[in-house]
């Protein structure tokens, strides 16, 4: 056997080879561009994005000048969802805002010599912006366009900007509620408007195969028109979020408002957090309240905590821990510690009724309040000899 | 008492001695030493002297010389001889007069990786410098790899690791290709088969993608002691390599003992079991305070032994601490602290398979017991070098089983003590694995036309047949990689297959499942069957259910008193044949393509102490399919046409396991990597064929070199048949006579004569 016919061997399932007649030889100058423009109508509060609520979204800086007509949108679409130096992006869109509207800028490579003139356009056009703002970009986006430069021998420093990746904004207000926090679903449930007809994602590395082997055009229709979606989805997600941050008091979702308080808090933007902890109400007020006592207490305001927890305790909230903060508030602020006694006494009292939960958790809360009842205790009897 | 005591003691004592077929004593070997090599960085040599080294060993300056003067070079010494020196000083050299410069560190595991690090952060920290040593392995944090791409000076990893989670990704490791320096590949002795032909290629994609970010980087490569490191190191790397093997490390006396059970059965040359015999002698070892690794070849008696020997030193609340046992499929943290306990001394007995072998760090330890021949001369001695420091006394029991190769290696001592060790045969140009690791080369970085591969022949031939397939795509003089697939995940360098290990886990307690060890596919039929008696610990376990879909193996605490040992079926089916010939005396001989499945169809249970058969049980379970390389000898009409159908098949036996005894001896292979199958009407020539081929999917050109000289095996055979005194077949010839009858020894002795054309 040679060595053509051992490969047909032991590959499976056998290969049909259909001949393909050699392409005449072509020479490659320019990739693809495609260009959109959206009136401004359609974006209605782009322009009042504001530096200082995208740093609260965030822990990125923004840079000092900042203009939302200075923020490059960014979204590529791939030849392979799984990353590594072969995957390429053959797809990739560019928006902007302009005084007349929105303008999507869109590059495609028809083959892979065409890649590196889609590479240098980016880095043209990146150079002109100060702001990244993508979907997933951070993990996904960037670093794919980074091992593009590389393996194409480009050294460049266009995508190391400030970024602002949108699915990370959105996965920390929103995943509570809508549990998958993808674009369609997020256009969805934010701006009310459902996608139609879209080309899920999974299929779109096809269409580049595809269209190699066909040359027909047409298989990039949806792709484009996808990607041009997605690119001014991102403007308009961006300002609505803006919107949400500045305005938490319109949020019409309880999980929401805290989920945002907890977004807040983990930009230590404390008092912006505590609104949203204040305003959480319905099921989740317990637990706002929990995180606004905790706020509280990180800050060394522990009159204000207890106020809080003595709120839960009047409304029967949050379980025995409102009952264990009052116990070491009253042992170590007001050294009281028969008080501190009586509030571990009602926290045992609590989770010795019959329970639903389990078992074992149950005895490790009665077990810890155990603990720190007969510690209590003994401190009680040293102090009175 | 210490081992020269312990020594004169068994010396002394006849009953032990009428079964020690030979004592052999090395004398202790003294120190050779060597200025420091000229050119080194000069902050090495103060703090080395302050860990108490003042000069080198010989072969540490050799080494250090030949690689500051640009060698690739390759190590060979036997075990504690200072061997990470011989890479340590050159790498922290060069780090400390360039900061930019990078090196990469592979080890064959893991654990290995974790043991050679610890002792380079102990000299990085000694000389007080900020030389970032890391290892990037599969339990390496999310969160702390980006720091290990940047920052890593030093890059400790694993085959595997560079494979599927470097390479592919090697655009964010910039910094790393863009300067590396050297790479270091430590044990290449592991190297061999598939794992080492995986290895190869993996090189060869590296060596391609420093060619793309500009780098030269030189290998400094170690090997334990083989037959043939330079030309293992050579086809590795695809260079010439120079070779520093004069060892310089002292080493304290030796003594190894040839033990053979007595016979117990002299018709049928039966011989005590070895598992007892081990057993005795490592608890004497015990009982005398001396600290003591037994080997043991399978995981099953790694614990049967485990489970004898901790009934020895239970203390009364049933703590048996003291003897431990250790083999793969035991979970990462509880080998570290059997390692750990090792080296502290609390463990004073380990028994182990082969996976104690490689130099993981366990100290050095007073003596050493194998339970049978570990299978290469290799091995043996990887083993036996467990017991022996650089001063002091040591002393290795090898106890022969009754497998014919154990019998031929105590017979012949000086096989083991004076003949060279194996060749670790490889074959990069396996198709099947280059043409994995091409689809993974063409991924990282597209070949341009008239691109090579290392040394691998036919790349163009290779890319035509990838662009054909759509899977690259040729355009403007370059082939580009073309389609969604991360051809990377799709192949596992130690197997063939890209398989995921098995799941065990016990279901004893209803409330808390708990997963106690993992297995590869390949074992999971023979070992994890259902019903199978699984051991863990030497803690008996019985296999509830075998989920093959879903890898895991559920399993539930027993008391059985017995084990199980299962049945292997193997069928064949022709492929291609790519050579054959008829001799003169009409056997017809050919060389070709083999698919190997393998079925387990029964189990048989065994009881304890007394090893007889309690019955069977019946395993369904799919095949395992192998693709491989094989040859085969058919017999002339004329000459099966003497025999009935059970005489033949009783000859034909007798000849298969002739073979099984020459093939590993004269390929200079272990013998699990060549198998022996005999057919008395085989589907593939419709007669009587002796089959030999790659116990190794794909093969490693095993079946070519028996081919070339397949006479010399068949006559090699013969020897061995004619010379053995025993009646009708023994272990140590064709096979003992329970096996292959009455006739069995006569009629093997005959269709070799037939077939050696005497």
């Amino acid at each position: 056997m040679n060595l053509r016919d051992k490969l047909n061997a032991i590959s499976k399932p056998k290969i049909t080879v259909t001949p393909v007649e050699a392409p005449p030889v072509k020479q490659y100058t320019d990739c693809w561009h495609g260009r959109a423009h959206y009136p401004m109508r359609d974006f209605p509060f782009a322009l009042d994005v504001r530096r200082e609520t995208v740093m609260l979204m965030q822990g990125e800086e923004m840079p000092d000048g900042f203009d939302p007509m200075r923020i490059l949108y960014l979204d590529t679409e791939t030849t392979g969802l799984g990353g590594g130096a072969g995957t390429v992006a053959f797809e990739v869109g560019l928006g902007w805002l302009e005084e007349d509207g929105f303008h999507v800028h869109q590059l495609l490579m028809r083959d892979y010599p065409e890649e590196k003139f889609l590479l240098e356009e980016i880095v043209r056009t990146a150079d002109r912006f100060d702001v990244i703002c993508t979907f997933n970009g951070k993990t996904f986006d960037l670093p794919l366009l980074r091992n593009r430069f590389i393996m194409n021998r480009i050294r460049t420093a266009c995508l190391d900007k400030p970024h602002i990746d949108l699915l990370h904004i959105a996965r920390r207000v929103w995943k509570l509620r809508l549990r998958r926090c993808n674009l369609t679903n997020l256009e969805e449930a934010l701006l009310g408007v459902p996608r139609v007809d879209d080309l899920p994602g999974a299929l779109v590395p096809e269409r580049f195969f595809s269209y190699l082997k066909t040359g027909d055009f047409r298989l990039f229709d949806d792709v484009l028109e996808h990607n041009a979606q997605d690119i001014a989805s991102l403007c308009t997600l961006l300002a609505h979020m803006c919107r949400m941050y500045e305005h938490p008091e319109q949020l019409r979702f309880d999980e929401d408002v805290y989920s945002m308080g907890v977004a807040l808090d983990r930009f230590r933007h404390t008092e912006e957090a505590r609104r949203c902890y204040r305003l959480a109400g319905g099921e989740m007020h317990a637990q706002g309240q929990e995180r606004l006592a905790a706020s509280y207490r990180r800050c060394g305001e522990k009159e204000e905590a207890a106020q809080v927890w003595l709120g839960m305790i009047a409304r029967r909230e949050g379980g025995v821990t409102p009952y264990v903060e009052m116990a070491k508030y009253y042992e170590h602020q007001r050294k009281d510690i028969p008080a501190a006694l009586e509030m571990v006494r009602r926290a045992i009292a609590l989770v010795s009724e019959p329970s639903l939960f389990d078992e074992t958790s149950v005895q490790e809360a009665r077990n810890a309040l155990q603990y720190r009842y007969d510690r209590l205790r003994r401190k009680q009897g040293r102090s009175k000899e | 008492m210490n081992v020269d005591q312990l020594t004169q003691q068994l010396q002394s004592d006849p009953l032990f001695m009428k079964n020690v077929v030979r004592w052999d004593t090395t004398p202790p070997r003294e120190a050779h030493y060597a200025d420091f090599p000229e050119g080194l960085d000069a902050r090495l040599q103060p703090v080395l002297a302050r860990r108490g080294v003042h000069r080198l060993y010989t072969h540490q300056a050799h080494a250090v010389r030949e690689v500051l003067a640009g060698q690739d070079i390759v190590v060979v010494t036997p075990t504690a001889s200072g061997k990470t020196m011989c890479y340590n000083l050159p790498v922290l050299s060069a780090i400390l007069k360039n900061d930019d410069a990078r090196a990469l560190y592979l080890f064959p595991t893991k654990a290995l990786s974790a043991d050679q690090v610890s002792e380079l952060y102990e000299l990085i920290e000694e000389m007080g410098v900020d030389i970032k040593t890391y290892t990037y392995d599969g339990d390496t944090p999310g969160a702390a790899r980006k720091a290990v791409r940047q920052a890593g000076h030093i890059v400790v990893t694993n085959p595997d690791m560079l494979h599927s989670g470097i390479l592919p990704h090697h655009t964010k490791w910039v910094k790393l290709f863009e300067n590396l320096r050297y790479i270091v590949i430590d044990e290449i002795h592991t190297y061999r088969g598939v794992f080492g032909s995986n290895l190869a290629n993996v090189l060869r994609r590296l060596l391609r993608l420093c060619e793309f970010y500009g780098s030269k980087p030189q290998f400094i490569l170690c090997s334990a002691t083989i037959a043939n490191p330079k030309e293992l190191a050579e086809t590795l790397t695809g260079r010439p390599v120079h070779m520093v093997d004069d060892n310089g490390a002292p080493m304290g006396a030796r003594h190894f003992v040839f033990y053979n059970p007595p016979v117990v059965n002299r018709q049928l040359g039966i011989r005590r079991g070895v598992i007892p015999e081990t057993r005795n002698i490592t608890a004497m070892l015990l009982k005398n305070g001396i600290q003591t690794i037994t080997f043991a070849r399978s995981r099953l008696t790694v614990e049967v032994l485990t489970k004898y020997l901790k009934d020895i030193v239970r203390d009364p609340l049933g703590n048996a601490g003291r003897v431990r046992g250790y083999r793969g499929g035991y979970l990462p943290t509880e080998r570290r602290e059997i390692e750990k306990g090792l080296r502290a001394g609390h463990i004073d007995a380990v028994v182990s398979t082969n996976a104690l072998e490689l130099g993981i760090d366990i100290g050095a330890l007073d003596a050493c017991v194998l339970c049978g021949y570990p299978g290469t001369i290799a091995s043996a001695w990887q083993q036996a070098g467990r017991a022996g420091r650089r001063k002091g006394t040591s002393i290795v029991f090898f106890v022969a089983s009754s497998a014919a190769i154990d019998q031929y290696i105590v017979s012949h001592p000086d096989y083991l003590l004076k003949k060279s060790p194996e060749n670790a045969l490889l074959n990069p140009d396996n198709l099947y694995i280059l043409l994995s690791h091409f689809k993974c080369a063409a991924f990282e970085l597209p070949f341009e036309d008239g691109d090579g591969f290392g040394n691998a022949p036919g790349a163009p031939e290779l890319l035509e047949y990838l662009d054909e397939a759509g899977i690259v795509r040729h355009v403007d003089g370059r082939y580009h990689w073309s389609a969604e697939d991360f051809p990377a995940s799709q192949i596992s360098l130690r197997s063939a297959a890209a398989e995921e290990n098995f799941l065990i886990v016990d279901i004893t307690n209803p409330q808390k499942h708990r997963v106690i060890g993992e297995m590869d596919r390949f074992t999971v039929p023979m070992l994890l069957h259902e019903n199978a008696i699984y051991m863990h610990e030497a803690q008996q376990y019985q296999v509830e259910k075998l989920d093959f879909d879903a890898c895991k193996a559920f399993i539930r605490q027993v008391d059985a008193g017995y084990y199980t040992d299962s049945d292997l079926n193997i069928s064949l089916s022709l492929l291609d044949i790519e050579r054959e010939e008829d001799s003169a005396r009409g056997v017809h001989r050919a060389l070709g393509e083999l698919r190997v499945s393998c079925l387990v169809t029964m189990f048989k249970k065994i009881k304890f102490d007394t090893h007889e058969n309690l019955g069977f049980g019946h395993v369904r379970l799919p095949e395992t399919d192998m693709h491989t390389e094989g040859m085969w000898w058919t017999l002339p009409d004329e000459v099966a046409a003497k025999y009935d159908s059970d005489t033949l098949k009783n000859g034909m036996m007798g000849v298969a396991n002739l073979l099984r005894i020459v093939a590993p001896l004269s390929l200079m292979c272990a013998p699990q990597d060549v198998a022996v199958v005999y057919q008395v009407k085989s589907p593939i020539t419709d007669k009587p064929t002796i089959f030999l081929y790659d116990n190794l999917p794909g093969g490693v050109g095993l079946s070519h070199k028996a081919y070339g000289m397949q006479q010399l095996l068949l006559e090699q055979a013969l020897q061995i048949v004619s010379d053995c005194e025993c009646p009708f077949g023994c272990p140590s010839c064709a096979g003992p006579m329970g096996e292959i009858g009455m006739t069995g020894k006569r009629t093997a002795w005959e269709l070799l004569t037939a077939l050696t054309g005497g």
